[in-house]
């Protein structure tokens, strides 16, 4: 939907997950969408260069967040909830209605 | 002129950008290296970090840079004699949301430095401190309004823009150059 926009499908991929999830790591995000994690990983590279996104290392796993001090961050992310609206139901719940809270280790699933 | 080698940080910053200038490369010095000249280096950084004020893409940029002996390791660029760093970080200069207002124009011995103003520096210092609660952004904040003369007032008005009035209500005062006690050297 944005790819023609954004230069590739995985740029939009990228996107549209930190924007439905807040974070993710390239691996997640790569497995998410079925696709490759090399891809993944050089479109968060490109993005965090141009100031988009930035990343921190939590463990062996880079964390990647949208970047506060991006200047068009608030359009971007309008534009994204907008393009969001047009994603196929299950991929949009999928990204949107997945777990945020706590849950306390060793508790059943 | 000196060489490479023989140059400052804002030496070296200014023969950078004056050459980039003349491959129509149009720059601004930002983050700690204008911290650096703004506080007569009592905040050093180590590197130089400019942002594309033009439309100058990453292989224009390269290819001026490896004229100039650079070589790009990563994100930065090296240069075998020089001390410092040179970084392009990407995105359109800006302080928080809002465009750079002002530019300062600096004269060296090895060029011309534009530097955004101590103003804009105090901002982008803020917004590290607002976003990421980095002190030690706030503390070079403190140490460049306590050496230039910064706009507070429009500081005020550009918080409240980025929905920060409160975290500046609790700093203003340490940003009033009076209040300002001596504080040691400080680097990253």
């Amino acid at each position: 939907m944005l790819e023609a926009l954004v230069g590739s499908r995985n740029s939009e991929r990228v996107l549209i997950f930190l924007f439905a999830r807040e974070e993710g790591y390239a691996t997640e995000i790569a497995r998410f969408f079925q696709t490759d994690l090399y891809g993944v990983q050089r479109k968060l590279d490109g993005l965090e260069a141009g100031g988009i996104v930035i990343s921190k290392k939590l463990g062996r796993t880079r964390l990647y967040t949208f970047n506060p001090r991006y200047p068009l961050l608030s359009p971007l992310r309008a534009l994204l909830e907008k393009a969001i609206t047009f994603y196929p139901e299950e991929e949009r719940e999928a990204l949107l209605l997945n777990r945020r809270r706590p849950r306390r280790r060793g508790k059943p699933q | 002129m000196k060489s490479v080698g023989e140059m400052n940080q804002a030496e070296l910053a200014a023969y950078v950008h004056d050459q980039l200038r003349q491959e129509g490369i149009d720059l601004v010095l930002s983050g700690g290296a204008a911290v650096s000249i703004y506080t007569s280096n009592r905040y050093i950084s180590h590197d130089i970090d400019f942002v594309a004020t033009g439309l100058a893409g990453r292989a224009q940029i390269k290819r001026a840079m490896e004229r100039l002996g650079f070589r790009e390791v990563g994100r930065h660029y090296e240069h075998p004699d020089a001390k410092w760093f040179v970084e392009f970080p990407g995105g359109p200069p800006s302080v928080g949301t809002e465009p750079i207002a002002r530019i300062e124009e600096i004269h060296f011995a090895t060029g011309t430095l534009r530097v955004i103003s101590a103003t804009d520096c105090v901002k982008d210092r803020l917004s590290a401190y607002y976003h990421f609660h980095d002190r030690q952004s706030l503390h070079q904040a403190r140490l460049v309004a306590a050496e230039r003369d910064v706009d507070l007032a429009e500081v005020r008005r550009w918080s409240e823009v980025e929905g920060k009035l409160d975290e500046f209500a609790k700093i203003e005062h340490e940003l009033s150059r009076n209040s300002h006690a001596e504080a040691p050297p400080h680097s990253l």
